[in-house]
Formats: structure tokens, C-alpha cells, sequence
């Protein structure tokens, strides 16, 4: 009797993972998220924002013109074939994101891959779809080196870290109020951290600062006491983060306990703009900077941010589109576009079709200059924005031509209590 | 300096009151539980909600979390450890770990992944002693962890009760034969053992935030301070909580923050090599 | 035996599932199975608990890569070399925790783990944080395949002597010696076992095998970095493998990972895309079912089979 209920488990377990027939009039596309495990409230973000671009995509949408593809129905090259995204969960590993890449390759007979957000299992998705010659297309992960392992079938529309960084160093330079030379950088000892923290060194060498501390700690951990303590004896003019959500919200609480304040507290994006974030400590750490891709405010001078924000509002349950969702949902419209000039779902045209991506600013939803990939499949046009957050949400402070509020940024900072 | 040895103190003092409940569980009913972490991470979500639908302050609802706790912990002997007391000991590992997975993953399902925080509460604010500052919640959480040691250190040391459950833990058989009734024991020390954790975890939402994977942050350092105190031993987890807290501090005020966790298992390496039975161990 | 029909049908499986998702499962399943086995040494036949294996399929695998990026080994050398190295790893190690008795010494494992971890993750030259990939490649000599299946062979071949290489150690002296040490080793050394000389052996064989696993871990996902390879989780999941086969059994912990990764595959698979996180749950509740209905391991079936 037992051993029949382990034989049945098993060849449960092992019909369970015989996939569904493909329907041949949809367009599959495999997305790899961290949909459990610590990052899986962004994880789930991540998948409304792709689900809300699916949706744009497959629905008539003419309010929101000249977005490739929101105006019909479906890809009209491709006989208004609707696209259908099969999500996978990575569980934040990256040898579980690769199975999941080769068993949505394999199972499910997806013509393109996205994701993955965490760096190391972006690393590992994109190796089976090298090796299997599919495109994969990169909407959110910021490290260097993933666009520098000489792929022909990655392809990343975020800028990267180099990108961003020099990008904070020129805001830096538009800061008179405060001084700004010193510059301290804590972050977590992962792929993200590590390659915020080594761009720093460059740019702020080049941009003529000093970086008088670095300081690593592990994510998750239990207390940042030591972490905070060490920031407060290295006397910064500015701090910069690169932390995910957990960490970011226990640094800003030990900091505000141990009274600590850097002058200029400037985060690079990850846990600093989740929405959680913001709606769990915002109103203790008013004030705080951050470079981000996407800002709600800019709706005056993009109309298209305020009604993609409305739509995934009343998707998400009330929550904004910050640069993380918004990228996602921005890198599966290009996909989908590339797809649709290929007017193939072969393998090779969708890589010619992204290899030949020219967006233009008007085009894409995020506030960049648009959308071309170098040679290294890296989007030469994005941008990075900094902002402030005042109130419930964050404002733009640079570049100058997207600041709404010629106020900002108000600095330095300093604790409400 | 003065400060992170303050704050690695306190620190300390909360790792010791995770650590508590665990030793005496570890210690009387020789197991393992894998899913202290999420008993903890229960804790917090009960003073969280309390606080949220109820605006319960943490202090207050720690009581509450106390006795929710005691029954997850009476639900969790009766149904999983009892019915394996007779099988091999390894295979209470593999069920404690289920279990742990099954609370973790009824959290997320119930509560979503998203990390929670609560706002100021009563415990909220710093202390300022002679340029010192000390978060107020990891001290009251401190002076809690405190009275519960002694609380439990008087219970188990010092009362017939208490002595019961150290014969319990010294030879069952022997325990058995003279009349203790064994399994009650150890019911009550999982209630035990388990109440003691809600207590901290409602006393944890006043200053860190509550997710459901929240129990992996503490869980390890738990393990590490009751086998460093040595098993059958509270005071000695207690000691090691303590210990793990002020090393961490030092370490990061000395060296690098990077290597705060390396330091901790370290010492913790070096305490074995010269007493391979940690500091106070019995057994 | 069990293990002949095993080993025929597994050779046979590529060919009549040609699907490479069927084949990777089987990898995973083999590769747990061989680690669970290797582990098995050490806690199951002597009975000391470890939690931090991990640390030898990190060494195995970092060993590999480092010496394929840096000095262009072959895997071939480098995967040997990183048992080797694990082995090394283990000598070093082992002297001070062999010492410690239960929980100690199973605390002690994990400990040695972290410290191991954070060392990798603050060490620049094998990649730090971010990790070591290994190049893309479709080349025999670098054990390098752009296609799974020949993965699948290397993974059956290294499982095969695996099982062989237990199977022989547990049957001969060192077997003796290491159940007479589990069960009292007080008396065992008065009987004149060299107690202290075949602790270490099965601890260095272990770690060995593990390591060499490591290494193939490294070139099949490509990938290596401390968070995944010198992770808990990982050394878990080698124990639950081992616990849940039956520890002490050779046949054990390939049964335990014959049922434990295809069930965790395919409750992912299912119902993980939705992120509601039901297939983790159905997992949780399944491994405490199985501890409860069937506590000394799935290789009880075949002994109730027998007495029945």
C-alpha cells in the first residue's frame, strides 16, 4: 500500500510536469522571475507589469499612440496573433532559472525568453538560450558584464550600471548646496552590490571624488548596527545604497535610531523604489534620493507614463509602476515589436528583428532618449533619472528638462521625527 | 567603541531570546526543530496584524503571541514529533523542515511576500546615554529577553517541574520508570519553548520588518548560540546570544562588516576546539 | 538487484525520452542521488550528521571553473582535481570536528560552510559576488556541450561510480569499521578499530566524491557563485535526500532523490509560473507525510515487501 502511494506520488509528480499543447494561433514568450523566495514581492510586480503589456498588446489600445503595437489588436505581421506569456518561477536561483529556460524552450515551445531580474540568473537563463540559439531579452538586470560575454542572442534595454553611475555623478555635479566629494558606498555582497560599488570607484574617480569608505554586508542580515556605525565614522558627503528591499528598510530604521543622517542620501534603485518601500518607511526617510528609470510625475511631459500607471494601478491593486515594473513592461513591448517586424517566429528573424531595434523616444514608455542595441546587444539610448522622494511618492530632480518642482532637490537630508 | 559594544550587547540580547526557546526544546526533547525561524515569523505576524486591525502595540500583544505560539507548538509535538519518537532520530529533521516549509509557504499564501513594517509604536525612539545612541525597542526587547532567561532559568532549575525536565532530558527511561509522565513534558516544553519565541517575535515587529521568509534572518544565529552554549544548557544560549551579538559588533568596528558572519562562526569553531561540548554543555 | 535494472533503464531513458526537460530532471535526480550517497558515508554508515557538505561541491566546482578560465584546464583534469581539493578541504576540516560528537559536530559542519561562503564571496580573484561562468563551448576536450545530452551520459557515468565506489567501500572493511564506530565507538576502538584513521576516511571520501560532483555541477549549469554553491539550502536538500531514502542504506538516497526531485520539479513546474506558491506548500506538506507514513526512509518498502 505504500509503496503504491510512493509510485503514485512520483508518477504524479513527473505527469504533472507534461506541459499543456501549445494553441498555434498564440506567440509564446517565457518569462523567468523570482516569483518565490525573498525577492517575490518584486518578483510578482514584475509579472503584473508584463501581464498589463501583454495586455496592451493583444487589446486595442489607441490612447496610447505611437507605442508600437498598442493601437491593433495582436501582431499585425503576424495575422493579429495574439501574444501568451508562460511565467516561470525561479525561486531567486540560478540553477533553477536555467531549468526553467530549457524546460520553457523544450516544453513549451516559447519563441523568445525574458527576465530575469537578479543578475546571476540572468547569467544562467541567457546561457541555455545562447546555447540554444534563442533570443533572450534583458528588461531589468544592471550588471556590466552581462553585456560583455560577447552573446548574439542577448539582448538588454536597460542601461547598466556604468550607465547609471555616471549618470549620479553628473547629478552630483549639478548639487551646490552641499558639498559632495566624499563619497561612502554600502552594499550587499551579491552580483548587484558588488558591481554598484566597483562603478562607483570608476566614475567617481573620474568625476574627481573620493571614496572614503566601502562598506559590504550580507543580505539579510539580522542587524546594520556595525554596517551604519562605520558609515557614521567615515563623515560622507554622500551615501550611496545598493540594497533590496529588506536591507533597505532595516538600514533606514537603524539609521534614524542611531540618529545618523548622511547629507546627501542617494540609493541605487533596487529595494529604494519598491513600492513596499516607499509605503512602509517613506514618510520616515522623506528626503532620500535615488536614481531610477521612471518616475510618475513625468505624466505632464509623457502622457503615456499616467496611463500605463492608471491601468496597472487597478491591476496591482494599488500600486504604482516604479522603474522596475515599468522596465519589465517596456522590455516585453519591444520583444513583442521585434517579433512582429520579423513576421516570423523563427528563432533567427525575431534576432535580426532585435538586432535592428530603432525606437525613438516618442516610441517607448520609459522617459529614455529609445530604444537601439550596440553591438553588444546593450540599449545605447536608455537613461537613468534621479529622484526625490517627497510625500507618498518619488519626484524627478534630474535631468533638469524632466524637473517639474525647480525646488528640489531639498538637501540636505535629515530625519523627520 | 562604546557604541557598538552597547548596541552589540542588545543585539546579543535579542539573539539570545530567539535562542532561549530553541535551547529548551533542543535541549530537553533532543530535537531539532527546523522550523523555529517560521514559529518566529508567526510571532511576528501576530503582533503585526494585532497592531494593524487592532492597534495592539507590540508590548501588549506579546502575551497574545505567547499563547498563539504555545499552541502551534503543542499542534506541531502532537501531530509531527510524538507520532516519530519512536523512529530514528534523523527523521524528525526531515519533518521539522517540512513543517517549517508548510508555515512559510501558508504565510506567504495568506499574507502575500511583501515585507511589512510597522510604524511608530510605543517602544519607538532612541535612548541617549552619554553619546550613546541605543534603538529603544532592541533594549526593551533586550530587558524582555532578560526577564524571560531568569523567568525560565527559575523554571527549570529551581522547581520540581523543572526538575522533571531535566531527568526527562538525561534518560527518559529512567525519567519514565519513576513516574514522570514523559510525553506531557515534553508537550509542555514545546508550549514552553515555543510561548517563549512569541514573545520575541512580537517584541522583533517593534523594530525589524516581517516577511515570510523573516525566520531564516535569525534562525542560524539561534542554532549557533545554543550549541555554542552547549545543549541542556539556557543559560549557556543565553551567554552565546550575548556573545554572537558583541562579535558582530566588534568585528565590524575593527575590520569589515563583510566578515561579521565569518568572525561569529569563527569563535564559534574555536569555542568547540576547546570545549567540544561548548561552553556549558551537559551533554 | 534493484541497482542492475536501475542502471539498464537509465541507460535506456535518453533514448526512449529524447525530451531534454525529462533528461535534465534525471540529471538533478542523479546528481542528488550521488551526493545523498557520498553524504551517506559520513552521516548515514558513521553516523555523524553534516550540514554543511555543501562546502565540498563549492570547492569541487570553483576548482573546476577557476582552473578552466585561468590556466584553460580541461574539466577532465579539473574535475578530479576539485575532489581532490575537496578531499584536501576535508583532511584540514576534519581533524577538528571529527572530535565533536551529534549535534556538535553538525553545527560544527555549518559553521565551517558559512566561514567558507563568506571567504568566496570576499575573494576578487574567483569572482567574488559575482561568480565565475564558464565559456560557451561545444567541445569534447573542454567537457563544454551547447546540447544537454551529453551531459546525461557524464552524469550517468559519474552516478554509476558512484554507487559502485560506495557500494565497494561500504561492503568491505572500512564498512565494518565505520558501523562498529556509529554504534558505540568507545567499544569499537577497544576492539582495536583505528577509529580515529577510518573517521577520517569517510570523511575524505566523502567530501572527494562530492567534490568531483561539484565539478560537474559547475560545467553543467555553467555558472558558479557562493550564494548557490556553498549554500545551506543545497546542504539541506543532500541530508533530506539521504534521511528520506533511508540513511544508512546504500540504496537509500538514490530512492530518496528519485521521488524528492521529480516532486519538487514538478510541483514547480505546475503551479510555480503562477507564483501563488501552492507547489512549494504541496512540497512541505508531502515531505512531512512521507517523514510521518514512512519514518525510516522509502527503502522500508522493500523490507516490509520482504516480510511480508
Amino acid at each position: 500500500m505504500k509503496k503504491l502511494l510512493a509510485v503514485l506520488m512520483t508518477g504524479f509528480a513527473l505527469a504533472l510536469t507534461h506541459a499543456a499543447v501549445a494553441a498555434d494561433t498564440t506567440i509564446r514568450i517565457g518569462a523567468i522571475y523570482p516569483l518565490s523566495g525573498a525577492l517575490a514581492s518584486t518578483g510578482s510586480e514584475l509579472k503584473q507589469a508584463i501581464e498589463l503589456a501583454v495586455e496592451v498588446i493583444n487589446a486595442p489600445h489607441t490612447e496610447l499612440k505611437d507605442i508600437p503595437l498598442a493601437a491593433g489588436a495582436g501582431l499585425p505581421h503576424l495575422s493579429n496573433a495574439k501574444i501568451e506569456v508562460v511565467f516561470a518561477d525561479s525561486q531567486g536561483k540560478p540553477e533553477v532559472g536555467q531549468a526553467e529556460a530549457q524546460r520553457l524552450i523544450d516544453q513549451e515551445h516559447v519563441v523568445a525568453l525574458i527576465g530575469a531580474y537578479q543578475s546571476a540568473v540572468t547569467k544562467t537563463t541567457s546561457r541555455i538560450a545562447e546555447q540554444r540559439g534563442m533570443p533572450f531579452l534583458n528588461p531589468e538586470s544592471s550588471s556590466p558584464d552581462l553585456t560583455e560575454r560577447g552573446y548574439k542572442w542577448f539582448f538588454r534595454t536597460t542601461p547598466n550600471d556604468e550607465t547609471f553611475i555616471a549618470d549620479m555623478m553628473r547629478f552630483l555635479d549639478t548639487v551646490k548646496s552641499v558639498p559632495t566629494k566624499r563619497i561612502a558606498v554600502v552594499f550587499e555582497n551579491t552580483d548587484f552590490g558588488v558591481n554598484t560599488s566597483k562603478a562607483v570607484e570608476k566614475f567617481a574617480k573620474q568625476s574627481g571624488r573620493d571614496v572614503v569608505a566601502n562598506i559590504a554586508y550580507s543580505a539579510g542580515t539580522a542587524s546594520v548596527n556595525a554596517e551604519t556605525q562605520k558609515l557614521a565614522q567615515a563623515k560622507p558627503d554622500v551615501a550611496i545604497f545598493a540594497s533590496y528591499t529588506s536591507d533597505a528598510i532595516l538600514f533606514v530604521r537603524t539609521m534614524r535610531e542611531t540618529g545618523y543622517a548622511p547629507p546627501v542620501f542617494l540609493a541605487n534603485d533596487a529595494g529604494f523604489i519598491d513600492s513596499r518601500f516607499v509605503s512602509e518607511v517613506g514618510p520616515q526617510v522623506q528626503g532620500v534620493l535615488t536614481r531610477d528609470v521612471w518616475a510618475n510625475d513625468l505624466d505632464t511631459i509623457k502622457p503615456v507614463i499616467k496611463q500605463l500607471n492608471d491601468m496597472f494601478k487597478s491591476r496591482s491593486g494599488g500600486k504604482n509602476l516604479n522603474g522596475n515594473s515599468a522596465r519589465s513592461l517596456q522590455g516585453m513591448l519591444v520583444l513583442a515589436s521585434a517579433i512582429d517586424r520579423a513576421g516570423s517566429t523563427k528563432p533567427d528573424a525575431i534576432r535580426q528583428a532585435l538586432a535592428a531595434t530603432d525606437l525613438s523616444a516618442d516610441q517607448i514608455v520609459m522617459p529614455w532618449a529609445g530604444v537601439k542595441f550596440d553591438a553588444n546587444g546593450q540599449n545605447e539610448r536608455g537613461q537613468g533619472l534621479i529622484l526625490q522622494l517627497v510625500g507618498t511618492q518619488y519626484a524627478t530632480v534630474w535631468p533638469d528638462r524632466y524637473e517639474q518642482n525647480k525646488d528640489l532637490p531639498k538637501l540636505p537630508f535629515a530625519w523627520k521625527h | 567603541m562604546l557604541e557598538a559594544l552597547s548596541t552589540g550587547l542588545f543585539n546579543g540580547l535579542v539573539y539570545a531570546a530567539v535562542a532561549v526557546g530553541l535551547a529548551l526544546i533542543w535541549g530537553i526533547t533532543d530535537v531539532i526543530n527546523f522550523a523555529h525561524g517560521d514559529f518566529l515569523m508567526l510571532a511576528m505576524y501576530v503582533a503585526y496584524w494585532l497592531f494593524t486591525l487592532g492597534h495592539v502595540d507590540p508590548t501588549l500583544s506579546a502575551p497574545i503571541a505567547a499563547c498563539a505560539l504555545a499552541l502551534v507548538g503543542f499542534l506541531a509535538y502532537a501531530l509531527i514529533i510524538r507520532p516519530l519518537s519512536r523512529a530514528p532520530a534523523m527523521i524528525v529533521i526531515l519533518a521539522t523542515f517540512g513543517l517549517g516549509l508548510v508555515l512559510r509557504q501558508l504565510a506567504f499564501i495568506a499574507f502575500s511576500p511583501d515585507y511589512r513594517n510597522l510604524p511608530d509604536t510605543w517602544l519607538s525612539g532612541s535612548i541617549r546615554l552619554g553619546g550613546i545612541s541605543l534603538g529603544r525597542p532592541q533594549v526593551a526587547t533586550g530587558l524582555v529577553a532578560l526577564a524571560m532567561i531568569i523567568v525560565l532559568f527559575v523554571l527549570v532549575y529551581r522547581t520540581r517541574w523543572g526538575h522533571a525536565l531535566q531527568a526527562v532530558a538525561e534518560d527518559r527511561q529512567a525519567a519514565s520508570l519513576v513516574g514522570i509522565a514523559c510525553d506531557r513534558v515534553n508537550a509542555q516544553v514545546w508550549m514552553l519553548g515555543s510561548a517563549a519565541v512569541g514573545v520575541t517575535g512580537a517584541l522583533l515587529t517593534s523594530f525589524f520588518y516581517v516577511f515570510p521568509s523573516v525566520g531564516a534572518v535569525f534562525v542560524l544565529l539561534a542554532f549557533v548560540a545554543v550549541a555554542m552554549g552547549g545543549f541542556g544548557s539556557l543559560p549557556g544560549a543565553f551567554l552565546s546570544g550575548i556573545l554572537i551579538g558583541v562579535v558582530e559588533s566588534l568585528t565590524g568596528y575593527w575590520f569589515e562588516p563583510a566578515y561579521k558572519t565569518a568572525s561569529i562562526f569563527v569563535i564559534f569553531l574555536l569555542v568547540l576546539w576547546y570545549r567540544p561540548r561548548g561552553l556549558f554543555g551537559r551533554w | 538487484m534493484i541497482a542492475a535494472i536501475a542502471v539498464v533503464a537509465l541507460a535506456i531513458f535518453p533514448f526512449a525520452f529524447p525530451d531534454p526537460f525529462y533528461q535534465q530532471i534525471v540529471v538533478t535526480a542523479l546528481m542528488y542521488g550521488a551526493l545523498g550517497a557520498a553524504w551517506n558515508l559520513v552521516g548515514g554508515f558513521l553516523g555523524r550528521v553534516s550540514f554543511g557538505h555543501a562546502v565540498f561541491l563549492g570547492v569541487g566546482g570553483y576548482a573546476t571553473l577557476l582552473l578552466l578560465r585561468h590556466a584553460n584546464v580541461t574539466p577532465w583534469i579539473g574535475i578530479p582535481a576539485g575532489g581532490i581539493v575537496a578531499a584536501a578541504i576535508a583532511l584540514v576540516v576534519g581533524r577538528p570536528t571529527l572530535r565533536l560528537t551529534g549535534h556538535y559536530f553538525a553545527m560544527a559542519t555549518i559553521a565551517v560552510l558559512a566561514v567558507a561562503h563568506v571567504l568566496m564571496v570576499n575573494w576578487s580573484f574567483a569572482g567574488g559576488a559575482t561568480g565565475i561562468e564558464a565559456p560557451i563551448a561545444d567541445s569534447f576536450r573542454l567537457l563544454l556541450f551547447r546540447s544537454r545530452v551529453p551531459y546525461y551520459w557524464i552524469a550517468f557515468a559519474l552516478a554509476v561510480a558512484t554507487f559502485a565506489a560506495t557500494l565497494a567501500l561500504v561492503r568491505a572493511k572500512p564498512g565494518y569499521y565505520w558501523r562498529a564506530i556509529n554504534g558505540d565507538e568507545a567499544a569499537a576502538r577497544a576492539l582495536g578499530v583505528p577509529a580515529e584513521r577510518y573517521k577520517m576516511l569517510a570523511f575524505v571520501l566523502s567530501a572527494a566524491l562530492t567534490g568531483i560532483w561539484g565539478g560537474f555541477y559547475a560545467i553543467y549549469v555553467g555558472f558558479i557563485d557562493p550564494d548557490s554553491a556553498f549554500s545551506l539550502t543545497l546542504s539541506i536538500q543532500i541530508v533530506l535526500v539521504a534521511i528520506l531514502g533511508g540513511v544508512g542504506t546504500i540504496v537509500g538516497p538514490w530512492l530518496g532523490a528519485a521521488l524528492l526531485i521529480p516532486l519538487a520539479e514538478g510541483m514547480r513546474v505546475a503551479m510555480g509560473g503562477s507564483g501563488k506558491g501552492f507547489d512549494l506548500l504541496l512540497y512541505g506538506v508531502a515531505i512531512v507525510l512521507v517523514s510521518l507514513f514512512l519514518p525510516r526512509g522509502l527503502i522500508t518498502l522493500r523490507w516490509r515487501r520482504a516480510a511480508a
